[in-house]
């Protein structure tokens, strides 16, 4: 239980990145991640080590989480303008890392499951079968559906720049 | 089934995906190779994405440190302790108070009035300590946690 909580406490960050990217929203993706935290806590028996490491598995709690956030969500709560603030960091704002801004920038120019599926694979690092696995989706399906992000996103990074 | 066997022209597209995520077959991998060997397009899109795919993974999504993690996990192992303590010391209540029933009522040598009045006392407390517990639990309904899926 307690190597569990500290996997869980380094899956944290990952995974708000994961939510922020579906939520639009730092604080409401910490809200979620906090949630999955304690939905496994209260459950830790749901998670099933011979099925496979952790990470993809918490992903997954934490994904159902901010989808369950975004049923609830009136419409009218999120303003377009607010879409997808990570948070700038003082590098970014000075323009030291104008690329990592750039990549922000991009990903909020995309469609979420498009965001999700390019975060998951490049950024959270799973394999195809593991994406699969988090998203509920045949595994067959993600190299066309990763490519297809990616071009988007290589799209919207090029828009950006011009 | 995609083979090494397709034409020289028809260009790789996905598997350029596939190639750079290692989630090949040894066979869709020679085909990369080769057609990325002839044909500019499809080399110059495989460094490009590779290189979106280094940018992306050198990005920080997420401006929380693990600080922050660590204190929501300990707020959360809390809380849920806590709870289960809650459940732990219901549980023994009410089996002791079955208890103390039966003896009261079977083992007693008061009178029967004398039980009637001590029963209306502790009834009372009882149908008092229902109604709040029914209440908290009525807004325990309304949390959110509740139905986080697994
Ligand atoms: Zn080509």
């Amino acid at each position: 239980m307690t190597i569990m909580r500290q996997e869980l406490t380094q899956l944290g960050g990952g995974a708000h990145a994961l939510a922020t990217q579906l939520l639009g929203n730092a604080d409401d993706a910490a809200d979620a991640v906090h949630d999955a935290f304690e939905a496994v806590l209260r459950r830790p028996q749901a998670y099933d080590s011979r099925k496979g490491p952790l990470k993809p598995w918490f992903l997954r709690v934490v994904r159902n989480r901010c989808l369950d956030m975004i049923r609830r969500r009136r419409p009218s709560a999120m303003p377009v303008e607010e879409l997808i603030d990570p948070g700038t960091t003082p590098e970014e704002a000075l323009g030291v890392d104008q690329r990592r801004m750039a990549i922000k920038q991009a990903l909020a120019m995309i469609p979420a499951e498009k965001r999700e599926l390019i975060v998951l694979r490049d950024y959270l690092d799973l394999s195809y079968a593991q994406i699969a696995d988090v998203l509920g989706i045949a595994q067959g399906t993600v190299m066309s559906r990763l490519h297809r992000s990616r071009i988007a996103l290589k799209e919207a990074l090029d828009n950006d720049a011009q | 089934m995609l083979s090494n066997t397709k034409p020289m022209d028809e260009h790789v597209g996905e598997l350029l995906s596939g190639y750079i995520d290692g989630e090949l077959t040894q066979q869709q991998r020679q085909r990369v190779e080769i057609h990325c060997g002839n044909c500019g397009k499809c080399e110059s899109e495989l460094s490009a994405l590779r290189a979106l795919r280094r940018d992306v993974s050198n990005s920080r999504l997420s401006e929380y440190g693990e600080d922050v993690w660590r204190e929501k996990m300990d707020d959360t192992t809390v809380k849920v302790t806590r709870s289960i303590g809650w459940l732990l010391f219901l549980g023994a209540v009410l089996i002791c108070g079955g208890i103390g029933i039966y003896a009261f009522v079977f083992e007693s040598s008061m009178g029967t009035f004398e039980k009637l009045l001590i029963g209306a006392v502790y009834g009372g407390l009882a149908l008092l300590f229902i109604s709040v517990l029914r209440q908290r639990l009525i807004e325990r309904k309304a949390d959110k946690y509740k139905d986080v899926e697994i």
